[in-house]
């Protein structure tokens, strides 16, 4: 064989399998500037990965699928709950009806009307152990689904459950239509939401186009681009050339150096939050002591200077906007180190502790710099954390499997506090066992909270159950980061959500 | 020598039979790192809430991901379905790796060809003129130039270019979707020049030092002293003797490293948002996607023992001294 | 695959026709080096960056290499801070050589690793029968196969991430080079005269090895450890470039040229630094290492 033929062979090659390069559309320009909206290429780091809502964990799915499928309340931009499916709702006296009034023009992507059979079969789905839902747990107290009449749907709780309006909010609790199975909305999305899923070249870019029939009022943009950029300095990079328009940015280093030009960034705090989580239920720390002394040991100002650069606020457990916890309620607002070695002084360990503690690589920018600062904080008051660094997978197996003492975690926030932390912090919570603490104070606490409806009557409630955990120092609440969400001049009338949600890519346009 | 015994032996068939046995282990090996890697497709897809899990809601999830099976069944069963020409599925998005694989190959091999050819077209003129007058300035220049492209990182080199380019020029033509060659040829090759041009001086490096070599060793023979001495103008003989004789070991040399830029140069298709094939087996790591890894890997190595198979032939076909070893 | 494909990673062809004179002695090898000029230029600029190195590990730094000076964020090269500081107002200096050590430590002891591991297995697979030529050949076929920086990704995520891990992973991915490296000479030295004369006269087996067939393998070995250092270098600052390498807050090249580009155009310094050092240290190992090969192996020498 010689070289020239080896050559051909290759080239030959090459033809053949380019023959078949392009799909579904996406060739040729990408930006199609037509019609009152225009398109808007948003730049992501990765695609989503799945299209199914119900098993959406991910941050990209999930902003992405609530563009195209609807819920039966929404979330409006200070997180408050507001009617979206559903039109109104009420509960019954004893609370334990929750009666849900839907639109009449919900219509899917295929044509089809939505109908309370839709409703009553996704919550039944949902709730059954066999399609893995995620938000299966969400609808725990409620036990029956009825579809009373086309446009009624009424469900019997179990027991009472404020928070469940505002967890139907959730993408992960979206309404499908009777009979979806994941296999078919993996290659062809059927939703109710402002866009409808276009071209897709998987891991590469995704165009949803606007969902004229949308009950909310069609979408002034005709398409979203979603491109995947798997770097985010490359995505800046995009939008310094102008070949991006919008993207969300989570390293607050990369964010800063973004702005400028004709670029803008809008700041906004988000509901997750950093936290140095704390396993009460294995010694050291079942010594509540040895907490306290952990709480009084750390600068929290500091942790955000030197990991983040600055860019977060101090918090407190409760995160949401409606119910947020006072970052100054807790035994050691600043830092003491000597009332910390006090604590440790008391406690059954006064010669100071070793701490196992996992930390995440990779996952997201500040993980590894704020151990690092953590464990050099807290060396001074005798308490050693020996830091575990790994990548997400093993992270995320010891997370699971709860084999950790401490755990270095940016953990997502809800705008309710009850779905927020009731799965950690209560004895019967499915997250208990990660959480590692659980007293007859909070269950009762918890338990008050989710029977009582009335908004101003639950915020003491939670903010009895935000100084119960501060007091016993249940894990270390650090601080709330930002989302970048960074835009060239001529995007316009989009709302960045505390959440991260993308919802307002319905009210915004392009020039 | 019995028919069957002369193809038993035959150097072809047995490096084929090699070939075969060493895919093999890489299958082998591929399929079992996966599986020793921490985490698995649950994880992977429900991240943290893995932990909310009910042990119904897991049995449920293990069955549909196939990993209920022993390990064993397992790999039988995707050899199986390699055999029959399934690559598999990717978990997240329902395609098959086959058409995921046959749409990433062309961008890495237009990629490869690219650079290799650029590699070439700067790597031997400049091993040419540094030999023509070894131990002189242009020599020490030509391999301080070799050098420089050897030491200097692709993915420094790559990330200052991207930065500076789009931030002062506004050019980046890799921030557009990608376009296939013979969809868009002229955007295409604007999204190539970048990544072509760092990893072709990459590539400058390795080839312009063996064709240097080659090329000194060469020269102090004695056909090439003969035809000097017969009054040959130098720079025909630098051309038709001494660079024809020396094109064995380049032509090694090009085809090994073409070889490992078909695995993909990671590094610079992350930079650049080129879909090749080593983002696509370095995503479905991250990913913990095992139908894409394994198959992936499989290619690549066919790939890369496809052309060490012809760079031998090859080797073997232009210098007869080495048939006999 | 033949002797040619260990031309991949750095490694030169195995010398054809086996033996050699004894090897020198040792002040007679530096003195040889440090006369040829290949040689001197490499162990220059290789001693300069691992004297550096050192003075890290011994804390003679200009600053801590993780302190954080909060006031002088970003600040340009020249004055307090020799080459400025980075976005947490760390010394770039300071971590440039730290980061140098680092990068170092990892490639000295993957390379070693792999050094020992892979020449013991290619010359037991050169002196002994296909029954222990095979399965290592197939070992070797198998991990050349793997394309590299994936195959160490993969071996690195394994295992909690450490600096030791790392080298773990890139060793594993550098045997197959020593394994063919060493393998060629033995083959032909089993063959020489003396080598012939020690087995007749009834020396052990181990004996000849150590005696006989290592000293001669010790020129192109030693050639070898040099260019797989350079490469581990680049290994290494490649895996911290994808945020798979030694874990923050130790200073690794790659990891500072990933945190560089995002600054590159406001702080060019921070990108600047780690580059210069990558470059040192590779052009300075590539260059001893051919002015080893030229010193060790005169008749390899191109001159």
């Amino acid at each position: 064989m010689t070289r020239l033929r080896m050559v051909s062979i290759v080239l030959a090659a090459t033809l053949a399998l380019a023959g078949c390069s392009s799909s579904g559309g996406d060739g040729g320009s990408s930006d199609a500037v037509g019609g009152s909206g225009g398109t808007l290429v948003v730049g992501v780091t990765s695609d989503p990965d799945t299209l199914f809502p119900w098993k959406a964990t991910q941050f990209q799915a999930v902003n992405v699928l609530g563009l195209l499928y609807g819920t039966l309340t929404e979330l409006d931009k200070d997180l408050a709950t507001k009617p979206s499916i559903a039109e109104k709702w009420e509960y019954s006296d004893d609370a334990k009806t929750l009666t849900l009034h839907l639109r009449k023009d919900v219509t899917f992507a295929d044509g089809s009307a939505l109908t309370s059979e839709d409703v009553k079969y996704s919550l039944e789905t949902i709730k059954d152990e066999k399609t893995a839902a995620v938000a299966a747990a969400s609808l725990a107290a409620v036990d029956t689904v009825e579809a009373s009449d086309p446009q009624t749907v009424v469900l019997h709780l179990g027991a009472p459950d404020a928070g469940l309006v505002a967890s139907l909010a959730s993408v992960n609790l979206a309404i499908l239509k009777k009979g979806s199975t994941e296999a078919e909305l993996t290659t062809k999305a059927n939703g109710t939401g402002p866009f409808t899923l276009g071209a897709r070249t998987p891991n590469q870019s995704m165009t949803l186009e606007a969902n004229e029939k949308y009950y909310g009022g069609a979408p002034k943009l005709d398409s979203v681009e979603f491109r995947v950029i798997p770097d985010e300095t490359s995505v800046v990079a995009a939008l310094q050339s102008g070949d991006v328009q919008m993207a969300t940015l989570d390293d607050p280093l990369v964010a800063k150096t973004a702005g400028g030009g004709n670029i803008t960034i809008a700041k906004t705090p988000q509901l997750s939050y950093h936290a140095l989580q704390l396993k009460a239920s294995t010694p050291p720390l079942d010594d509540v002591n040895v907490r306290l002394a952990i709480q009084c040991a750390i600068d929290r100002q500091q942790v955000i200077d030197t990991a983040a650069a600055g860019e977060g606020q101090v918090t407190g457990p409760i995160t949401s906007p409606l119910y947020k916890s006072d970052p100054q309620a807790r035994p050691c607002p600043t830092r003491d180190v000597a009332k910390a070695k006090d604590y440790l002084a008391k406690s059954k360990h006064p010669n100071g502790v070793h701490l196992k503690t996992i930390v995440s690589q990779g996952e997201y920018a500040t993980s590894v710099n704020e151990a690092q600062n953590l464990k050099s904080q807290l060396a001074e008051a005798g308490i050693t954390l020996d830091l575990e660094v790994m990548e997400i997978g093993s992270f995320v197996d010891k997370w699971v499997a709860a084999d950790f003492h401490a755990a270095v975690a940016l953990n997502g926030g809800r705008p309710d506090p009850d779905t927020m932390y009731g799965r950690y912090f209560t004895s019967k919570g499915n997250l208990n066992k990660v959480a590692g603490y659980h007293s007859a104070t909070l269950d009762q606490l918890f338990a008050k909270g989710k029977a009582t409806t009335d908004e101003a009557a639950r915020k003491p409630i939670y903010a009895d159950i935000s100084k119960e955990l501060e007091d016993q120092a249940v894990w270390i609440w650090l601080f709330t980061g930002n989302t970048y969400t960074a835009m060239t001049k001529g995007v316009s009338g989009f709302t960045p959500m505390p959440t991260g949600s993308l919802q307002y890519l319905r009210d915004a346009s392009v020039k | 020598m019995t028919a069957l015994r002369r193809v038993r032996t035959h150097p072809l068939v047995r490096r084929v039979a090699e070939a075969v046995a060493t895919l093999l282990g890489v299958a082998v090996c591929v399929f079992l790192m996966l599986r020793v890697i921490p985490g698995d497709q649950i994880t992977a897809t429900y991240g943290t809430e893995a932990a909310a899990l009910t042990p119904a809601q897991r049995e449920a999830l293990r069955s549909y991901y196939g990993i209920d099976r022993p390990l064993a069944v397992q790999f039988l069963g995707w050899l199986g379905e390699l055999g029959t020409g399934n690559l598999g599925f990717a978990r997240r998005t329902g395609q098959s790796v086959a058409s995921m694989t046959a749409h990433a190959l062309p961008v890495t091999l237009e990629l490869a060809v690219l650079s290799t050819l650029l590699g070439l077209a700067l790597g031997v003129p400049l091993a040419m003129w540094s030999a023509s007058r070894p131990g002189a300035l242009r020599d020490i220049v030509g391999q301080g130039i070799g050098l420089a492209a050897l030491a200097l990182p692709s993915f420094l080199l790559g990330s200052v270019l991207l930065a500076v380019v789009s931030r002062y020029a506004g050019y980046n033509p890799n921030a557009r979707r990608y376009a296939p060659l013979f969809d868009d040829p002229g955007l295409n090759l604007q999204q190539m020049l970048f990544p072509t041009l760092v990893l072709g001086f990459a590539l400058t490096a390795p080839i312009m030092r063996t064709a240097r070599s080659a090329l000194l060793e060469i020269e102090g023979q004695d056909f090439v002293r003969t035809a000097r001495g017969k009054g040959v103008s130098p720079g025909r003989i630098r051309v038709r003797h001494v660079l024809r004789a020396a094109l064995v070991p380049i032509v090694t040399m090009t085809g090994i490293q073409f070889g490992y830029l078909l695995g993909g140069a990671v590094v610079v298709e992350q930079i650049f948002s080129l879909p090749g094939l080593g983002r696509q087996v370095l995503t479905g790591l991250l990913q913990k996607e095992y139908a894409v890894v394994q198959s992936s890997v499989l290619v690549v190595a066919l790939g890369f023992v496809v052309v060490n198979l012809a760079t031998d032939l090859l080797y073997r076909a232009i210098d007869p001294r080495v048939r006999e070893s | 695959m033949t002797e040619a494909s260990t031309t991949v990673l750095g490694a030169e062809p195995a010398p054809l026709g086996g033996g050699g004179p004894p090897p020198r002695r040792a002040r007679g090898i530096l003195r040889a080096l440090l006369a040829n000029r290949s040689g001197a230029v490499g162990a220059v600029l290789t001693g300069v960056v691992v004297l550096a190195a050192l003075a890290s590990y011994a804390g003679l730094t200009p600053f801590d290499p993780v302190a954080q000076h909060a006031a002088d964020r970003l600040q340009g090269p020249g004055g307090t801070y020799w080459l400025g500081t980075d976005q947490f107002g760390r010394d770039t200096f300071s971590r440039a050589v730290a980061g140098a050590a680092g990068s170092l430590q990892v490639a000295v002891v993957a390379v070693a690793i792999s050094a020992v591991v892979g020449s013991a297995a290619g010359v037991l697979a050169g002196w002994f029968g296909s029954a222990v030529r095979a399965p290592v050949l197939a070992v070797t076929n198998i991990l050349f196969a793997f394309p590299p920086l994936l195959l160490a990704l993969a071996l690195a995520s394994m295992f909690t991430r450490s600096w030791f891990t790392i080298a773990i992973a890139i060793a594993v991915v550098y045997v197959p080079i020593f394994v063919r490296v060493a393998r060629g000479p033995v083959l032909s030295l089993r063959e020489t005269e003396f080598v012939r004369a020690a087995v007749v006269v009834g020396m052990p087996t181990w004996r000849v090895l150590l005696r006989e067939v290592l000293p001669n393998l010790l020129p192109v070995l030693i050639v070898q450890v040099t260019l797989s250092l350079s490469w581990a270098v680049l290994t290494e600052a490649s895996l911290s470039f994808l945020g798979l390498g030694t874990p923050p807050p130790a200073a690794s090249l790659g990891s500072m040229v990933l945190d560089a580009r995002v600054l590159v155009t406001i702080a060019w310094w921070t990108m600047a630094a780690p580059g210069v050092v990558i470059v040192l240290l590779v052009v300075g190992l590539n260059l001893l290492g051919d002015g080893l090969r030229d010193v060790l192996d005169p008749r390899r020498a191109v001159r």
